[in-house]
């Protein structure tokens, strides 16, 4: 889309956002892709509509306060990313603004308190179980209380497990293979601590040596993705000093969320001193699936158990890992290795559940229709388990699926394939 | 400056009005208060997002509408007439020839909530609503044995309503027809708000308002015949040295009785942009690819069909691959449907053709824009449903460094390659603002008075989408 937009003034983050809106030919081909348009049906809250509003506000032609309802509303699931032919890179176009945008706006006390604490346990797995445990005890209460709260307490689970410190190595069992990295995540440290010592067990077993690097901290896309620029540059730059892609010949996330945000490093950093260094970290990272079928396909994994029964399994692609990753096969390809498990397609699939990081507190509205319309979605495919790659798809996804009554067990891709090495699938 | 030129540039920043919010115009208030504020949007943030289509150019809207029933269409366009403002439907907003985008402060109508679909599988036919996308209306036929053929590239997206507007065909239309042909019925209210039922018998009034981009009236409803899928289909994709010899191809093809579902051609070029998107294993070093079904209810001919094809192809030069399977030939189409949008890859403008010519000059037509193409200097690309001769010559540009006069003026010269061999401007897309300049080297004196006179008769205050189709009158 032609545009004006003052690129000088903008510096490195402007040209990202130039570049983007460029590419726009505003076409819709991303119309049916976009979670927002879908419920809403108004250009302003479509991929194309928000591109428009951005290269306003940039030019100078339209007040940032006008065009921001329409683009908090926007999920960053980046479907629309997807759907486009002329490639616009509308996630790092979104972040930018964001960033960009966020010193400018004027929100309430409230408002910013409520940011201010979200940013703030998010990615600090101690602080944040000890205020899931607390709100674990509030749900009963949920109904008396104001929208703001009701929304984060809807979505913990009826029962908080206790946190499972990962050990800093764990070895290969046999002949090792590998030597890998990982990112343990934030919130899931506290939600599902089984998700990671899943994945310790499941690369262990396969000879794959992990090491948990100290100093490593939130990814930073949860800041980044709310416009905390300066908070999330902090953060990402404590993981490049933690993670020295030399030393290891992959670094993974098993949160599909994270594993973006650490995909974006070089965007973030684009223009800055360490931008080659972003370069040099990301080209290194993968999802656990990811890093696994490339396993599978090039080495081979160890044997799975077969499930005890004929297993029908929902995968829903979590939109950080189908879209932002490109990663869909993977762990398809992961699941059908169990003998006797199959894989169901779910309509809609390529929709996003609602979750999309702080989305859900943020915008609480629009994140329970797109829960409760996916969990009807996955239902009608009559699954015996689900199964995602990604901490926020899980427990939203968890929490609607309970509420439409249905007791089918929700489980990470990784906690399947342990199950099934430990032959209790 | 001229109505031709602003359409090749977006509005500049110093024209733009600042940020008001609210309703700020008489009409907009009225229509509040006429439909309540959920169908009406008038702050300046909702009305910049509806003054484009694909070729993104526009002025901003005075308001939008968004009716859930004829009644709503009809209370607007009362109130827009009561206070003089033009009315300008629009559907999706896919379309490229700038027919959905306002060329002067309007209300812009959009029908994207008036998707009620109702398929009768008795009668072969589906009632639709203007703002049902185009491909749900084959969702909702297919459990009965019936699809809805015409398919626009972008039917993912499009919208009935923009489909008639625009007489939309696709790569299916060169074997099974056009929007036009499916359609039985139509209700639409005209200029002064009032609604009617045409059927096709004479006058074909309905045929009238098909393809007329909304300038003649605003369709609410249509009728569309729905047929029996092929039950055969194979699919091929040749790949050639350069766009004559794909041409030559074609045309020998058809010419030994082929009648292939889809025969569609991308230059290399748009082979690029979409094997950048998709990653299909296209062969980026073809100067032209052509991608052909065959299809039928009888295998035999079928496979007879696609012989004949791949016979011509071969006979022209070129090489031939057969898609493995349903896979291999849906990821194909998708490519194809992906080239318009994929070429914003290349450029952040673009000015698009869509002319028609007789198969027999094809191959002269495709060199002869390729040659007017290298000679300029800028980024021409051609694709197109080259079966029924309907060819989409771009130019890609970038108005900031390079002159639109220059690209009017290349687009000038390419319309006329067409004309001068008994073509015509526009073979689906409409002719909108884009090609509006052209229409007087197209239409003779006397037949332009005569469409004239039809837009005068249905239209005489010339409220519904100005700007449009006709060219300025010039008063010497």
């Amino acid at each position: 889309m032609n545009n004006d937009i003052p690129v000088h003034e903008l510096g490195p983050q402007g040209e990202v956002m130039a570049h983007a809106i460029d590419a726009c030919v505003h076409c819709g081909f991303c119309l049916p892709a976009c979670p927002t348009y879908a419920l809403l049906g108004d250009e302003m809250d479509s991929p194309r509509g928000r591109i428009v509003l951005m290269k306003e506000v940039l030019e100078g032609g339209l007040d940032l306060l006008d065009a921001a309802p329409h683009l908090d509303r926007c999920l960053g699931c980046q479907a629309c990313v997807t759907a486009c032919p002329s490639g616009v890179p509308y996630g790092e176009l979104i972040t930018s603004f964001r960033g960009w945008s966020e010193p400018q706006r004027h929100r309430s006390p409230l408002d910013k308190a409520k940011r201010y604490a979200i940013l703030k346990a998010l990615p600090a797995p101690k602080l944040f179980s000890v205020a899931a445990r607390i709100g674990q005890y509030a749900k009963p209460l949920a109904p008396a209380l104001p929208a703001a709260l009701r929304g984060p307490l809807d979505l913990l689970p009826e029962h908080v497990p206790a946190m499972q410190p990962s050990p800093k190595v764990t070895p290969a069992q046999g002949q090792r293979r590998a030597r890998v990295a990982f990112l343990t995540g934030c919130a899931q440290q506290a939600l599902a601590p089984n998700f990671n010592a899943a994945t310790l067990r499941v690369l262990a077993r396969n000879g794959i040596e992990v090491v948990i690097p100290d100093g490593q901290g939130c990814c930073g896309a949860a800041a980044l993705h709310t416009g905390a620029r300066d908070e999330a540059l902090r953060l990402v730059r404590a993981n490049l000093d933690a993670f020295n892609p030399d030393d290891y010949d992959a670094i993974l996330s098993n949160a599909a969320g994270c594993g973006a945000g650490l995909k974006e490093y070089p965007v973030i950093l684009h223009g800055l001193h360490d931008e080659a260094k972003a370069q040099a970290f990301s080209a290194k990272v993968q999802d656990i699936s990811e890093y696994l079928a490339a396993l599978a396909r090039e080495e081979g994994l160890e044997p799975f158990m077969p499930a005890s029964k004929p297993l029908k399994v929902a995968y829903h692609d979590a939109c950080h890992l189908a879209h932002a990753q490109k990663v869909r096969s993977a762990p398809r390809e992961l699941l059908r290795m169990i003998p006797g498990v199959s894989i169901v397609e779910i309509p809609e699939g390529d929709l996003c559940c609602g979750s999309a990081g702080t989305y859900n507190l943020e915008q609480p509205d629009l994140a329970g229709q797109l829960g409760a319309r996916k969990a009807g979605h996955i239902l009608s495919t009559a699954p015996d388990l689900i199964a995602s790659g990604n901490i926020g798809c899980h427990t939203q996804i968890q929490s609607h699926v309970r509420r439409q009554g249905s007791p089918v067990p929700v489980m990470h891709t990784v906690e399947v394939l342990d199950l099934a090495y430990r032959g209790e699938l | 400056m001229t109505v031709e030129k602003l359409a090749l540039t977006t509005t500049s920043p110093a024209h733009k009005p600042l940020s008001k919010g609210g309703a700020d115009n008489a009409l907009a208030a009225e229509l509040t208060h006429l439909l309540g504020p959920k169908k009406v949007l008038s702050s300046l943030a909702e009305r910049l997002s509806y003054r484009f289509d694909a070729i993104q150019f526009g002025v901003t809207p005075l308001c939008v509408v968004l009716p859930e029933s004829t009644e709503d269409v009809i209370a607007t366009v009362k109130a827009a007439r009561r206070t003089g403002v033009s009315i300008v439907g629009r559907g999706a907003a896919s379309g490229l020839s700038g027919g959905a985008a306002p060329m002067q402060p309007s209300v812009v109508i959009s029908f994207t909530r008036m998707t009620r679909l109702e398929i009768l599988p008795e009668r072969r036919e589906a009632i639709a609503q203007p703002g049902v996308i185009t491909l749900a209306v084959t969702d909702a036929a297919k459990p009965h044995g019936l699809i809805y053929p015409p398919d626009p590239a972008s039917f993912r997206t499009s919208t009935i309503g923009g489909n008639l507007g625009e007489n939309a065909g696709g790569p299916l239309c060169f074997k099974y027809g056009v929007t036009g042909d499916y359609v039985t019925a139509l209700d639409f209210v005209d200029a002064e708000g009032e609604l009617h039922t045409l059927r096709r018998d004479a006058y074909d009034l309905a045929g009238l308002l098909i393809g007329s981009e909304g300038t003649l009236g605003l369709i609410t409803s249509a009728t569309l015949r729905l047929t029996p899928p092929p039950k055969f289909t194979r699919t091929l994709m040749a790949h050639f040295a350069e766009v004559g010899q794909a041409a030559e191809a074609v045309s020998a093809a058809i010419a030994a009785g082929a009648v292939p579902g889809k025969l569609e051609f991308m230059d290399q070029a748009c082979t690029n942009a979409v094997e950048d998107y998709l990653n299909l294993g296209l062969p980026r070093d073809a100067g032209a690819v052509l991608l052909v079904d065959t299809d039928g209810d009888d295998l035999d001919t079928v496979e007879e069909e696609r012989a004949l094809v791949e016979a011509a192809c071969l006979e022209a030069g070129g090489v031939v691959r057969r898609a493995a399977d349903e896979a291999e030939a849906a990821a194909l189409w998708q490519a194809r449907r992906s080239v318009s949008p994929a070429l914003g890859r290349i450029r952040p403008q673009r000015m698009n053709e869509d002319i028609v010519v007789p198969r027999s000059v094809l191959p002269e037509v495709v060199r002869q824009i390729r040659a007017l193409g290298d000679a300029s200097g800028f980024k021409l690309v051609q694709f197109g449903h080259i079966g029924d001769g309907n060819l989409h010559p771009n130019i890609l540009f970038d108005p900031r460094t390079e002159s639109t006069e220059a690209v009017h003026h290349l687009a000038r010269e390419i319309a006329l390659v067409a004309l001068r061999h008994g073509g015509v401007l526009s073979g689906e897309h409409g002719i909108g603002t884009m090609k509006r300049d052209f229409m007087n080297d197209a239409v003779d004196a006397e037949t332009m008075q005569g469409l004239r006179n039809v837009k005068r008769a249905l239209d005489p205050s010339g409220a519904l989408n100005p700007g449009k189709i006709l060219p300025e009158e010039t008063h010497a």
